[in-house]
């Protein structure tokens, strides 16, 4: 690290329980600022002050992780071509099912045809509207239906649609509440985690589990939203059987490593979840 | 078509009543993620925290094993240091940014897939002020 001239504020040292371990003092420092030291963090401090926003990988994440992992699978050619809509009363549901829609579209945006695109998108956007995304999420999709249905260069989009995925969506703030992104990100990384898995096993690259799917932070985090009490939260087969996938992945990723059979339980325990939408 | 004029506004919730601060560190990771599309970087998340100097935010982050992952920070005009620490999971420092400016940015490329710990640090704020500080998560 950079010298600093500061030295370690009292604020510092309240607001983190860390040891402060002073870095060594640079060679040549000018007489009239002292070197500030490297702040350290303990494990306890990170622990508890941890905070979700940036946990859970996106499903273009997960494309790259397989094919560094020398998978040949195309995820996109692995999207179901069932129409998943977002006219439903449960909002838990609601917001899983916006999850993985937004997770097919970024998958397929570069290569499926617009009539079925777009309807992804109009259900996307529906969903959005239905958890009172505010103003900003609607029209940025009309953009890129508007874009698609005048054949513009969809590697242009691409971008558009990660910041959307990847900017717009974690930091969204909703009428219905602090639960909804946890669920739309849960139904995303579902879908994700069914077409991994599914790829896994017909590559037969089981050793790859692991690092493609052992993610029990993860699954704890999206359990934790599942799961929590409160007024909104209304009984739904689709959420119950979430629930029962999310605590059989819990379970699995608990494991120091996966077998073949764990592959296989992940793709069906997910697929249950999905075939239900 | 580029959306990213009206994301402009919107990119981080918030943004119609956020300080003017914020603004100019999610504008500033918002032209660093754009030229990151160019070499082949993707977004996992940006967000967006406000610190006075000495706070802290700690950010959880899942890495896969083989991808490449940078961390981009910007901090706004208030902040002269902004420093960002990558720990794994059970605490251990692993990458640190070497520079003593607002805008510290770092590489890794996780052995394993794993939880890591991502600190953002206000080492030099304005006396008084809160740094608006935005930070990017993206991969190849």
């Amino acid at each position: 690290m950079a010298p600093r001239w500061i030295l370690l504020s009292l604020s510092l040292l309240v607001g983190c329980t860390g040891e402060e371990q002073p870095a060594e003092q640079p060679a040549e420092q000018p007489a009239e600022q002292p070197a500030t030291p490297d702040v350290q963090f303990n494990p306890d401090t990170l622990k508890a002050d941890a905070e979700n926003v940036t946990l859970v990988p996106s499903p273009a994440e997960m494309q790259r992780a397989l094919a560094n992992a020398g998978l040949t699978s195309e995820l996109a050619s692995m999207v179901s071509d069932k129409d998943i809509g977002t006219d439903v009363e449960n909002l838990d549901q609601v917001a899983v099912r916006t999850g993985v829609i937004l997770a097919e579209v970024v998958l397929t945006l570069k290569d499926a045809p617009k009539e079925k695109l777009v309807p992804r998108l109009e259900s996307m956007k529906a969903g959005f509207v239905k958890l009172g995304a505010g103003d900003d999420i609607p029209p940025t999709i009309d953009e890129l239906i508007s874009s698609i249905n005048n054949d513009l260069n969809r590697e242009d989009l691409l971008d558009d649609v990660d910041l959307l995925s990847g900017a717009m969506v974690p930091e969204l703030e909703t009428e219905a509440g602090d639960w909804v992104v946890p669920l739309i990100q849960a139904g995303s990384w579902l879908e994700g985690a069914h077409l991994v898995s599914g790829a896994i096993e017909s590559e037969s690259k089981f050793d790859a589990a692991g690092s493609l799917l052992r993610q029990p932070e993860v699954v704890e985090y999206f359990l934790k939203y599942v799961q929590r009490e409160g007024g909104d939260k209304a009984p739904d087969e689709v959420v119950k059987q979430l629930e029962a996938t999310l605590v059989k992945l819990k379970e699995i990723a608990s494991k120091p490593s996966l077998s073949e059979e764990d592959v296989k339980e992940i793709h069906a325990a997910t697929g249950a979840v999905l075939s239900m939408l | 078509m580029r959306l990213i004029s009206l994301l402009a506004l919107t990119l981080l919730a918030g943004i119609q009543t956020a300080e003017a601060d914020e603004k100019m560190a999610d504008t500033c990771l918002r032209t660093k993620i754009w030229d990151g599309y160019g070499e082949g970087w993707a977004v996992r998340t940006a967000t967006t925290a406000s610190l006075a100097q000495g706070e802290h935010r700690v950010y959880l982050v899942t890495l896969y094993a083989g991808n490449e992952y940078k961390l981009q920070v910007c901090g706004d005009d208030s902040a002269t240091d902004i420093d960002l620490v990558l720990h794994d999971a059970e605490g251990v420092e692993l990458v640190r940014d070497q520079t003593n400016d607002r805008e510290p940015v770092v590489t890794y490329k996780p052995a394993n897939t794993e939880t890591y710990y991502v600190v953002l640090y206000a080492g030099q704020v304005a006396e008084g002020q809160n740094a608006g500080v935005a930070m990017a998560v993206t991969y190849k």
